[in-house]
C-alpha cells in the first residue's frame, strides 16, 4: 500500500502524479535513517514524511576517558579548631594526592603544601584542620567587671546575676531573640539548687509560671541598655565613629513601649478574621468610591451655584408689571445681553430668561460687567460709582443676614475680618495701595504732598503698613489732599478777587481817564479775551440764575464732593492754569470744569474698573 | 553529550556542606526504632520497639520483627512508653546494640576461640537456631566496634533530663562512642525538609507533636503534644469493628491455617490454628495491629471537602462516594464506606468519631487543630507568620490519605489573613523517617563537626554536659 492507494480510497485527485518518480529518488536518501517504522507507515506519510527523531546508532561513550589506575582514597584523620575541646580526631575519607603515589617519600612535604592550597591548614602535628573551621562565627556579648556594673548598670528591677543570666543566654543563643524569651527560666539563686534537685518533667514542657515573667521587650531593653552603656564606657561617645554611634544611638533609644504596640497592632492583625479581613478591603474601596463622587458632587455644586449668582432685585418690579412697563424691561434685558455677550461667553448668555435686576441700564450695565468675570466671588460685585456703591454697601446690609450670620464689630475685629468693596484677584501689598495714591496725582501735586507730610514729619513711606496704619495713612492723605484741594481755591478765590478788583479799579480808572485802559491792554494782551469773557461773567454773575457755578465752587469746598474732587484734580488743575492765565472767563471755565467733572468720573470709574 | 559523571579521580574543590565522618544516627520511637549511616536517605536498619521476652528459664528477648513468632511462655514489651521516652534502660541499649553493632557493622571474624569451630559439639548444640540473643560477654568487643563512630541520637522535645544522661552514660561508657549529640525530633524533621524555622506537625504512632521550630532551635514553650495518633486511630477502628452492624471480629493472621473467599457479610470459612500452649494477650494485640495497620493504609481517609464531615450536607455526601472493601485475614469482608472518614474526624474534631474508652478519650485542646493554636499562641507574634508559611508535616499517620488537604483547610479557616504553606515530603520515607533523615543530614554536615560532645568533654563534666549542650 503506498501513498497512491490512500489518495485513491479518499478521492485526491492524483495531480502530483507525474513528480512521483523524482520523489522516490529523493526520499531514498532519508529513509534508512528511519528504522523501527515499517515501510508500509513511512508510506502513509506521503508527501510529508513522519516526522520522527532519527535514531543514532552509536555505542554508550566510555565512562572514563583515561586509563589511568582507579585513584587511591584513604581514612584521614582531621580536627577542627573550632572546637571548644580541640582534642576531638575524627575521620574522614579523602583522596591521596597523585603525586604522592608516583614519587616517593621525598614528595611529603609536596603533599603538605597542597594540603595548605586546599584551604586545609595543617595544625602544628602535622593533622589537617577541617575545612569548615572557618565558617565558626560568634556574637560579642558586652563584658564588664564588678566595678563597672555597680557604677553604671544598676538597675531596680535588675539584680546583677540575671543580669549576668540573661548576657549567657545571648550569648548561648547568639542574639536569637525569640529563643532567648523561650528558654528564659530565671529563678532567683536560693530556690535554683532545689529546681535543680527536683528535675521534674513538666519543666521542659511548661515552664514555671513565673509571677514577674519577662516580656521580650524587658530583656531586649535590658541587654541593649547594658551594651549601649558598657559601649560608652569603653569609648566615650563623642570619640565613636560614625557606625559605632549609630549603632551606640540606636541601642540607646530602645522603645520597649513602642515595640509592645506594634506587637498589639501585628497580634490584631494576626487574629483578623476573613470576614473581618474582607470588610477592611471593601471599605477602603468605599472610602475612594466616595471621595470620588463627593468631589463630582461639588463641582457641580458650585457650578449650579454660579449659575444660580444673580444680583437680587433691589427695587420692587411693580413698575415692570403693566405692559409698557415689560416693553422698556425688555429693552434693557436687550441692551444687557449684547453688552454681556462680549464677557460672558456660554452658558452664562442664556441669562435673559433670568429674573432682570430692576435697575437702570447704564448701572447695571456696569455691575454686570465687572461681576462677570469673577464668577466664583459670591460678594456682591462692587460698582463704578460713589453713589450705587453706598446703595450697594444697603443691598449688601439687607442680603447678608439671610446668606451668613452675622459678625459684630468686635468679633470682626478679632477674626481679622474686613470688607471690601471690590477686590483684585491675587494678593496684594497694602503699600501697593498708598503707591497708588501718590502715582495718580501730578508730579507736582506729589511734590506738594510730599512737602506737606515733611511739614507733618510723616514719612512718605510706611514702615510697619498694617491696615490699621494704611488706613490712617489713607485718611491722612485725604486730609492733606482736601487741604490742597482747599488752598488751591482759596488761592483761585483770592486771585479772582483781586482780579475783580483790579477791574473795579480800571473802571473807576476809565471812568475817570480813558487813556490808561488803553496802556493797561497793551500791557497784557494775552489777557484780553479773559477779561472780556470776564466781563461777560460779571454781567452774568448779577443774573441770579448764573450764581449756580459759583455755589458749585463753593461745594467742592465741602467734604461731600472731596471724593469727586480728589479723583478729578488732573482736570482741576488745567481748569485751574488757565484760569490763573486767563482769569476773566471763570465762567467758561466753569462750565467747562462741570463738564470735566463728569468725564473725569467716567474716566476714575473705568480705572477703577481696570 | 550526556554528562559526565563525577570522577571518582577527581576530589570536589570547592567547599560544600558535607564532610561525612561515619558517623550513625539513631532514632527510637514508639512504634519503630530507626537506625542507619548519617549521611544515607533511608535508614539501614529499622526494628520495631516491640521485643520478645520469653519468660521460661533462662529468660530471653528477641528482637526484630521476624522473630517475633507465636512461641510458648512469650510475650511482647516495649521499651518505650507511650510518651516516646524510653522506659526500660535494660533492654534499650541491647536493642540499640542490636541495631547498630550486628545489623550495621560488617561481620568481623570472631577469634577462633568464640568462633565455635573449636567448641564441644555438646555446647554447640544449644544454640544452633540463628534467634539469638545479644550476650553480656560480648560488650568488650562491641565498645570497640563503636570506638570508630561518633553518634547521633534522637529524642522526644519532653525527654527528661534523666532520660537524656542515662542516654549519654549508654554511649559514652557502654559503647565507648567518640563523640555524641542528641537532637530533639522536631528540629530533625525541620531539616529532612531543608528549614531551619518551621512549625513542626508529626502525627506518629503514640502521640502527636506541635512545635516550632525557630533557626535551628526548638521554641521550649510552643511545644504541645496529644496521645492522638496511630495507636488512637487503632482504637477507633476497633470501636467501628465493635459497634458496627454486624459486628467484626478481628483475628489476626497467625491464627489462620487457611481460609475459602467468601460474599461480602457472608458468614467465614476458615479454619484457625491451634497451639499447644498459652498464646500470650500482648502477642495477639501485636498481631492485631498489624490488621490494624493494614486497615488504616488501604480503607481509612481523612474528610477532605471543605466543611468538616459533620457539617451540614456533607455526612451524606460521604455516604455516596466510592467505598472501599476490605478482607479480613480470616476471609471476613465488607464494604467501607462513610465510616472510614469518620475514623480520623477525631484528629480534627473532639466530638466526632467513635466513642472510647475513658482513658483513650481526647480532651478539646488535643486535637490537631488546638495543638497548632496553642503552639502558635506561645511564641513571638512576629515569628507566627513565618511558621505558617513554614509548616512540616511529617509522621506515618500523616500518610492517610486527605490528611494535608485536611489540614490546609482547617489552617485556612483559623488563620484567614494568614499566607499557609504545608510541606509535606512526597515520598513515603521521607515521611515515615522523616527526623531520621534530619538526623542523616544534620550528622553528615562539616559544620557540624564542632558541635560534637567529645569523650574528653564528657569525662570532665559527666553526663550532665548533655544539658549544657544540646539545649
Amino acid at each position: 500500500m503506498s501513498s497512491s492507494d490512500v489518495r485513491d480510497v479518499l478521492n485526491l485527485s492524483e495531480g502530483a502524479s507525474g513528480t512521483r518518480p523524482n520523489k522516490k529518488q529523493r526520499l531514498a536518501a532519508p529513509r534508512p535513517n528511519l528504522k523501527g517504522l515499517a515501510r508500509e507507515v513511512h508510506n502513509l506519510g506521503g508527501d510529508n514524511p513522519i516526522a520522527i527523531v532519527p535514531e543514532v546508532t552509536q555505542f554508550k561513550k566510555r565512562r572514563f576517558a583515561n586509563r589511568k589506575p582507579a585513584s587511591r582514597w584513604e581514612m584521614r584523620s582531621f580536627r577542627n579548631s573550632a572546637r571548644n575541646d580541640p582534642t576531638l580526631i575524627l575521620k574522614h575519607w579523602r583522596r591521596i594526592e597523585e603525586k604522592q603515589s608516583n614519587q616517593d617519600s621525598p614528595a611529603e612535604e609536596l603533599k603538605q603544601e597542597d594540603g595548605t592550597q586546599e584551604g586545609q591548614a595543617p595544625t602544628q602535628d602535622g593533622m589537617e584542620d577541617s575545612s569548615f573551621a572557618k565558617f565558626n562565627a560568634q556574637v560579642s556579648v558586652p563584658q564588664y567587671s564588678d566595678d563597672q556594673y555597680a557604677q553604671t548598670l544598676t538597675s531596680d528591677t535588675w539584680t546583677k546575676d540575671e543580669t549576668d543570666y540573661l548576657l549567657d543566654l545571648a550569648k548561648a543563643f547568639d542574639l536569637r531573640w525569640p529563643l532567648i524569651w523561650d528558654r528564659y527560666e530565671w529563678t532567683p539563686p536560693a530556690t535554683n539548687g532545689e529546681a535543680n534537685e527536683n528535675g521534674d518533667e513538666s519543666k521542659a514542657i511548661v515552664p514555671l509560671p513565673d509571677t514577674q515573667a519577662r516580656t521580650m521587650e524587658d530583656l531586649k531593653a535590658r541587654y541593649y541598655e547594658v551594651a549601649a552603656k558598657m559601649m560608652a564606657v569603653q569609648k566615650p561617645v563623642q570619640y565613636m565613629t560614625q557606625p559605632e554611634f549609630a549603632l551606640h544611638e540606636l541601642m540607646a533609644r530602645f522603645n520597649p513601649e513602642q515595640e509592645k504596640m506594634r506587637k498589639n497592632f501585628a497580634l490584631n492583625a494576626f487574629t483578623r478574621s476573613r470576614e473581618e479581613a474582607r470588610e477592611e478591603e471593601s471599605l477602603l474601596l468605599e472610602i475612594k468610591r466616595i471621595l470620588a463622587r463627593s468631589e463630582r458632587f461639588n463641582e457641580e455644586r458650585r457650578e449650579l451655584y454660579s449659575r444660580l449668582d444673580y444680583p437680587h432685585a433691589e427695587t420692587d418690579i411693580s413698575s415692570f408689571k403693566s405692559s409698557a412697563g415689560l416693553q422698556t424691561l425688555l429693552g434693557t434685558l436687550m441692551n444687557a445681553s449684547s453688552k454681556k455677550r462680549k464677557t460672558l461667553p456660554g452658558p452664562e448668555g442664556a441669562s435673559p430668561s433670568n429674573p432682570a435686576p430692576p435697575q437702570v441700564p447704564v448701572q447695571d450695565s456696569g455691575r454686570r460687567e465687572s461681576s462677570g468675570p469673577s464668577t466664583g466671588n459670591r460678594e456682591p460685585p462692587a460698582t463704578g460709582t460713589p453713589t450705587t456703591a453706598s446703595k450697594k454697601g444697603q443691598s449688601q446690609a439687607q442680603q447678608s443676614p439671610a446668606e451668613r450670620p452675622k459678625l459684630t464689630e468686635k468679633e470682626e475685629a478679632i477674626y481679622g475680618v474686613t470688607h471690601h468693596d471690590r477686590l483684585g484677584s491675587g494678593p496684594t501689598f497694602r503699600t501697593e495701595k498708598i503707591n497708588k495714591l501718590f502715582s495718580h496725582k501730578s508730579n507736582q501735586q506729589q511734590l506738594r504732598i510730599n512737602n506737606t507730610l515733611n511739614e507733618l514729619d510723616v514719612p512718605s513711606k510706611l514702615a510697619m503698613p498694617t491696615s490699621a496704619t494704611t488706613s490712617q495713612y489713607e485718611q491722612l492723605l485725604g486730609a492733606v489732599n482736601s487741604l490742597l484741594e482747599a488752598r488751591k481755591v482759596s488761592d483761585k478765590l483770592d486771585g479772582e478777587i483781586k482780579i475783580e478788583l483790579a477791574k473795579k479799579a480800571e473802571r473807576e480808572k476809565a471812568n475817570a481817564p480813558p487813556d490808561s485802559e488803553k496802556s493797561k491792554a497793551q500791557e497784557d494782551p494775552s489777557k484780553e479775551s479773559a477779561e472780556g469773557a470776564a466781563a461777560t461773567t460779571a454781567e452774568a454773575a448779577s443774573k441770579p440764575g448764573s450764581t449756580e457755578p459759583d455755589d458749585d465752587e463753593e461745594e467742592g469746598d465741602t467734604p461731600q464732593n472731596t471724593t469727586a474732587a480728589g479723583a478729578q484734580t488732573e482736570e482741576e488743575e488745567i481748569g485751574v492754569e488757565g484760569k490763573a492765565v486767563r482769569p476773566g472767563s471763570s465762567g467758561a471755565s466753569h462750565k467747562r470744569s462741570a463738564s470735566v467733572l463728569s468725564t473725569a468720573s467716567d474716566k476714575s470709574s473705568k480705572r477703577q474698573k481696570k | 553529550m550526556a554528562q559526565q559523571p563525577l570522577s571518582s579521580a577527581a576530589q570536589p574543590t570547592d567547599v560544600y556542606g558535607g564532610d561525612e565522618v561515619s558517623a550513625l544516627v539513631l532514632d527510637p520511637g514508639y512504634c519503630n526504632t530507626r537506625a542507619g549511616w548519617a549521611g544515607e536517605d533511608v535508614p539501614k536498619s529499622i526494628l520495631p520497639s516491640f521485643y520478645g521476652h520469653s519468660t521460661a528459664t533462662p529468660t530471653q528477648n528477641y528482637f526484630g520483627d521476624e522473630r517475633l513468632i507465636p512461641r510458648a511462655d512469650f510475650e511482647i514489651r516495649n521499651y518505650m512508653n507511650k510518651d516516646s521516652v524510653v522506659e526500660d534502660w535494660d533492654v534499650a541499649p541491647k536493642i540499640w546494640e542490636h541495631m547498630l553493632i550486628n545489623r550495621l557493622q560488617p561481620d568481623k571474624q570472631t577469634p577462633p576461640s568464640k568462633n565455635g569451630l573449636n567448641d564441644d559439639p555438646k555446647e554447640k548444640t544449644q544454640d544452633g537456631e540463628g534467634d539469638v540473643a545479644m550476650e553480656e560477654t560480648e560488650n568488650q568487643e562491641i565498645e570497640k566496634l563503636l570506638q570508630e563512630n561518633p553518634l547521633l541520637v534522637t529524642e522526644a522535645p519532653w525527654n527528661t533530663p534523666k532520660a537524656r544522661e542515662k542516654t549519654t552514660e549508654v554511649i559514652m561508657e557502654t559503647w565507648g562512642c567518640p563523640a555524641f549529640w542528641l537532637s530533639r525530633t522536631p528540629v530533625l524533621s525541620a531539616f529532612a525538609a531543608g528549614k531551619a524555622t518551621a512549625l513542626v506537625i508529626d502525627v506518629g504512632g503514640a502521640n502527636t507533636s506541635v512545635a516550632a521550630i525557630h533557626d535551628g532551635m526548638v521554641l521550649k514553650r510552643s511545644i504541645q503534644k496529644s496521645p492522638i495518633g496511630g495507636l488512637w486511630l487503632s482504637s477507633q477502628i476497633r470501636s467501628l469493628w465493635e459497634t458496627s452492624e454486624p459486628k467484626v471480629t478481628l483475628t489476626p493472621t497467625y491464627m489462620v491455617e487457611n481460609k475459602t473467599p467468601v460474599d461480602a457479610l457472608a458468614p467465614v470459612q476458615a479454619r484457625l490454628r491451634h497451639f499447644p500452649y498459652q498464646i500470650h494477650s500482648s502477642f495477639r494485640a501485636y498481631e492485631e495491629e498489624r490488621v490494624l495497620t493494614e486497615f488504616k493504609e488501604s480503607v481509612v481517609e481523612v474528610w477532605n471537602k471543605p466543611g468538616r464531615l459533620n457539617s451540614p450536607g456533607n455526612e451524606e455526601f460521604a455516604k455516596t462516594l466510592p467505598g472501599r472493601v476490605f478482607e479480613m485475614p480470616d476471609g471476613w469482608n465488607q464494604m467501607w464506606r462513610e465510616q472510614r472518614f469518620k475514623l480520623t474526624e477525631g484528629l480534627f474534631d473532639e466530638t466526632a468519631g467513635y466513642p472510647l474508652p475513658e482513658e483513650e478519650r481526647v480532651g478539646k485542646n488535643q486535637t490537631i487543630p488546638a495543638l497548632i493554636r496553642a503552639a502558635l499562641e506561645a511564641v513571638d507574634v512576629d515569628l507566627r507568620g513565618n511558621l505558617l508559611a513554614n509548616v512540616v508535616v511529617t509522621g506515618s499517620t500523616t500518610l492517610i490519605n486527605g490528611f494535608n488537604d485536611r489540614l490546609q483547610n482547617e489552617l485556612a479557616a483559623m488563620y484567614p489573613g494568614m499566607k499557609i504553606k504545608i510541606h509535606a515530603a512526597g515520598l513515603t520515607s521521607e515521611r515515615r523517617f522523616g527526623a531520621w533523615i534530619g538526623g542523616s543530614i544534620l550528622a553528615s554536615l562539616g559544620t557540624f563537626h564542632q558541635m560534637w560532645i567529645s569523650r574528653k568533654e564528657y569525662e570532665e563534666n559527666g553526663p550532665g554536659i548533655v544539658e549544657k549542650r544540646c539545649k
